[in-house]
This record gives structure tokens, sequence and C-alpha cells, in this order.
């Protein structure tokens, strides 16, 4: 199942074309993660009715409407409470998370560490915008400090959630970050942590142009968009490259990996010795 | 490019006392190891009594830039360069350098000795389409030979495969060097075995027997023959004159006027017309490298290519 495609990827093949144009601003970076998203599902050869994408509240939480395939889109935090309970139900399904960094961090954080904790064989796509973007802009636990925002007038004084870090201290069996602006490395982390038998955590550097951008005065869409080059770096830099070149010494690509058992399976396992008895 | 091995005199050898100095111009592409040769030569003139001048350029010699290294020996010498036409022997260690440098090269007595292997600078690349013909040098081997008489092109880099190290392309040009001036073949050898790290000293010795047994079989007429048109070191284009080879495929409804496929085409052929909806502007100039597509949030751009190359 999980071959990888011969066909070229058709990108209108995977989205409810009727539904076009989507509602996201002029130049929101989750539409280069949704193209990243399919992308990946076409090349590991995914079928649609194999694939459920469970979102929550949201911009994040909307573009899974978009994908032609079995999807939810359900109440604010909780698409990973959901997403546990039908991969449990159906562990055939190739169940993804979409969910912002509102949505996962702030509001749903409490499911994330126990997704995490438990490896269920689930991607969850952490969209990170850090905003707020739907509900008016208010600020994320993943702004940057300084930063504007409906609800910091003065700028951002809270200290930033490393959800990478989160992840993997939670028991995630895959970690992994990367930008919109990469969006073929995108397409590759995201095949990498479908692939992976456990929970996958992906952060996404994406951006808000109309909100966030606009109110912190980041430019246009492209420079939004070029700047997460002067933020992140690939992790397979090194060392020097972080000294000299990268002022927040954030890392991109595949952060942590292992092996644990996947719940799922486990438990089933487990049942099954049970009625043996 | 094996011939079979006939003994035959060195060619152009120097008298060992010289009335006027005598000239080795280097030349080759930064990381190549011109510095290196030119070291080697220059101490081996120093033992053996000469006095010796050497000055190199080696500016851009990381990022694959032009080196260049005069070394010039005498019993007397006066100026550190070597002047147009007058170089004995011209060495070359990539094609297009070497064809740059051949005025230097001493018409009729010079030696030219080239390594075939290809270096094609980015600069030489300046029609992006894939499959386009690079600006690198048209002379094939077959030209250069019947034009220059003393000429060797060796694929230096083969030869040292065959030895298991490629890193000792250099070592057996050297030893194709050590034909065209009359030095004593384990004055030679010690001076290698001081530059080059001690646990490959042993391989590398064996290169530049390899380079100098080479260059003492070549047999230019046989080798004349043997070539085909075919060696051409030039690579033509795959690409047929005006095929339409990519297209951008933009649907106006679903574009929001964001310009961010406008802003990040390499190739600047995109732009924004009035209405705020992007429009291909230098169609002919697209390469089909798939960026607009990429970046563009709203899947508003398709880029048709006709050989898909998964990622
Ligand atoms: S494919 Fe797009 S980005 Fe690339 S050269 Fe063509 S128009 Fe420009
Ligand atoms: S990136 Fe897409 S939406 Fe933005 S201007 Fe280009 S075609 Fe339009």
């Amino acid at each position: 199942m999980l071959d990888q495609a011969k066909t070229p990827f058709e990108i209108r093949d995977y989205i409810r074309q009727q539904l076009f144009p989507h509602f996201m601003c002029p130049g929101c970076g989750h539409g280069i993660a949704l193209r990243a998203l399919l992308w990946a599902i076409h090349d590991l050869g995914i079928a649609k009715d194999d694939l459920a994408i469970v979102s929550g509240i949201g911009c994040s939480g909307r573009i899974g409407a978009y994908i032609d395939a079995n999807t939810f889109h359900t109440t604010h935090g909780r698409p990973l409470a959901f997403a546990t309970g039908l991969k449990l139900a159906r562990p055939d399904l190739h169940v993804i998370v979409i969910t912002g960094d509102g949505d996962c961090l702030a509001i749903g954080g409490n499911h994330l560490i126990h997704a995490c904790r438990r490896n269920l064989d689930i991607t969850c796509l952490m969209l990170n915008n850090e905003i707020y973007g739907m509900t008016g802009g208010q600020v994320s636990p993943t702004t940057s400090s300084d930063r504007y925002t409906t609800t910091t007038p003065e700028g951002n004084y809270e200290p930033v959630f490393d959800a990478c870090k989160l992840a993997q201290g939670a028991g995630a069996g895959f970690v992994g970050r990367e930008m919109t602006l990469q969006t073929p490395s995108l397409k590759k982390l995201i095949q990498q942590g479908i692939a992976h038998p456990g929970f996958s955590f992906l952060e996404v550097i994406s951006d808000c142009t109309e909100i966030y951008g606009r109110k912190n005065d980041l430019g246009e869409s492209a420079e939004m968009v070029l700047s997460q080059k002067a933020d992140f770096r690939s992790a397979s830099y090194g060392m020097i490259a972080d000294e000299v070149f990268q002022p927040r010494n954030v890392k991109t690509g595949v952060l942590y990996k292992d092996d644990r058992p996947e719940y799922a399976q486990a438990y089933r396992q487990k049942i099954a010795s049970r009625a043996k008895k | 490019m094996t011939t079979a091995v006939k003994p035959v005199k060195a060619p152009n050898t120097p008298p060992l006392t010289i009335p006027r100095p005598h000239n080795v111009l280097i030349v080759g592409v930064g990381g190549q190891g011109v510095i290196m040769i030119s070291k080697v030569l220059a101490t081996l003139c120093q033992e053996q009594g000469f006095e010796v001048k050497q000055s190199e350029v080696h500016g851009m010699a990381k990022r694959g830039g032009a080196v260049f290294s005069h070394v010039r020996f005498g019993e007397i010498v006066h100026s550190p360069t070597i002047p147009e036409g007058e170089a004995d022997v011209l060495l070359a260690l990539e094609w297009a350098e070497g064809m740059r440098w051949m005025p230097y090269l001493r018409q009729q007595s010079g030696t030219f000795i080239a390594d075939t292997q290809r270096i094609v600078p980015p600069f030489a690349c300046r029609n992006r389409t894939r499959g386009a013909r690079t600006g690198y040098v048209g002379e094939t081997i077959q030209t250069v030979m019947e034009q220059v008489e003393n000429s060797f092109a060796l694929d230096a880099m083969g030869i040292a495969k065959q030895l298991g190290v490629v890193k000792a392309a250099n070592t057996v040009l050297l030893g194709a060097l050590s034909t065209a001036l009359d030095f004593p073949t384990e004055a030679w050898k010690s001076v290698i075995s001081k530059f080059v790290p001690p646990q490959t000293t042993k391989v590398n010795l064996l290169a530049f027997d390899a380079g100098r047994e080479w260059a003492l079989g070549f047999d230019r007429e046989s080798e004349l023959r043997n070539i085909k048109d075919t060696r051409s070191l030039h690579q033509e284009s795959t690409v047929e004159a005006g095929a339409d080879y990519s297209r951008v495929e933009i649907t106006e409804e679903w574009c929001k006027g964001c310009d961010i496929c406008v802003k990040f085409c390499p190739e600047r052929c995109l732009i924004m017309n009035e209405k705020l909806i992007v429009e291909m502007a230098e169609p002919e100039l697209c390469t089909g490298c798939r960026m607009c597509e990429w970046l563009c949030p709203d899947f508003a751009i398709t880029v048709h290519t006709p050989n898909h190359v998964p990622l």
C-alpha cells in the first residue's frame, strides 16, 4: 500500500474542486501545507477511501474540508480525541489530524500530551502560524515575543512553547518540523510521518499574512514565506551553522524517532491473549 | 584511453643546463590541485639547483573558480610570470581551462598535457532549461591534437580510479608531466613523497608511474586515428529548437493575487496584471522548475512538463 507512486501528482484529484477557491486569505501558508500533505498522500499511494482527515477549529481546521476523502470537522481542540477513537475502532484507516497552534497546544494541549503518551498510529500536522487567525488575531502559545496581537497590544511577553520538545517529552514516536517554504522537504517529512508506525507529531511552519503579518509589519506574503529561511535551519546543518546564521536556533527536519510499541496494536494483542485464557 | 606501449623518447626534452628560463603553466579549477602540482614542481626544480619563481592566482578556488600557477626555472629567472606564447609546457587539469590558456603555449615546441575531465562552470549554464546546451568550450580532443603537435589528452581520473584512489589523479598528471621535463624519476618521487600524506605515499608513487608510462607509451598517430567525432567533450543540447518545453497553466478564478509566485519565480517570467491576477509574461524564459506551483497557496498554477521527474 505504501508504494512510491509512479504517476505525476495532480492536486485536483485530491481536492473538492467545487469548493474552490478556498476561504483562506491571499498568501496564507496553510494552502502550501495542504498541497504538501496531498502530495505526500499521493506519493505514498494511499487510496482516498483509506484516509481519514480529522481537523479541529480554526483556519487550520477548515483546510480538512477541502480534501476529497473521509473528513471530520470536530470541536475546538478535540481532533486528537476524535482521532483516537476513530483509530481504535478502524485501525485500517490512515488517520491524519490537521490542527493549529492554538487548537493543538492551548485548547487541546491535554489531548496532545496524552495522544503522544499512548503512541497511537496517528499523524498530527500542527500548522503553526503563531496566532488565532480565525477568531480575530489573539495571542497563541507560539506567538513570538514582542509581537503584537489583539490581546497583546503592548507586545507579547509570554515565553514561546516549543511544541516539538513537548511532543517528544510526552512520548511521541516521531517528531519533525518543516517550513512551507521548503515544499518538497515538507512533503518528504509528512511522508515519513505517515509511514511511521506510531504517533507522528509534525510542526509545519506556516504564515498568517493578513492578520499576524499585517499587524506586525512583517511584509507581504512572499517576504513572510522567505523570512522562514532566516529563522529556521535544517537539523543536518550542524552546530557551526547554528551559531553563525541562526537567530532563533530552531531546527527543521526529523527531530526525533523511536520504535516504541504502537498502542492500538498492543491493545488488540492484549485483548486477544486474554480471550485465549 | 590506452594504447599499446611503444617505447619512444620523451618528447621535447629540455637540456639540463638551459640558456633561458623554462616555463611551465599549470591551470585548472579550484580544488583540483593546481597549487599542489606547482609546489611539487617548484621544489623539485630547486633541489636540482635551478632558480625558481612561481606565482599563482587562486582567488575563488573553493568556489570552483579558475586557478592558475606559473612556474619558471633556469639559471637566472627575472620575472615570475610567463609571457603569452612562451609556456614550454601547459598542464591543464580541466579541459576548458586548457583551451582558455592555449595562447600561452609556445608555438611548435610547446607541450600540451590535458586531463579530459570536464567541470562545467555555472556561468556556462545560462540557459537554464533542462537539457539545454551549455556554454562549455567546443574544441574536441581531435581538433587540439591535430593542431598542437606535442599534445597529450589523458583521463587522469580514470587512471587513478583503476588504482583505487581517485584523489591520486594529480599524481598521474605529474607522471605525464615528468616525461616533458628532464629530471630523474627518483628525484620526482622523493619530492612527491614529501608532499602527499604519509599513508598515501605508496599509491601516489604507483599513480606517478602509471601517468609516466601512459605518456611514454602515447602514440599520437594511432590515437588520432582511433578518435571518433563522438568523443567530443562538448555536450549537445537535447532540447529541440522551439520545443514547447513547459507550460504554466493559470486558473484565474482561483488566484488571489498574493504575489508569491511572481516574487519567487527564479526566471521572473510571471507578472501581476491590473486585475491583480497573475499572468505569464515571458513563457520562453520558463524552465519548468515548479517553484510557482509549489508555493501557490491557492493551487492556481499547474506546470506541465513533458518529462515527469518524481521528487
Ligand atoms: S515553473 Fe513557474 S517559477 Fe519556475 S520558471 Fe516557470 S513560471 Fe517561473
Ligand atoms: S501564488 Fe497563486 S494565488 Fe498567489 S498570485 Fe500566484 S497564482 Fe495567484
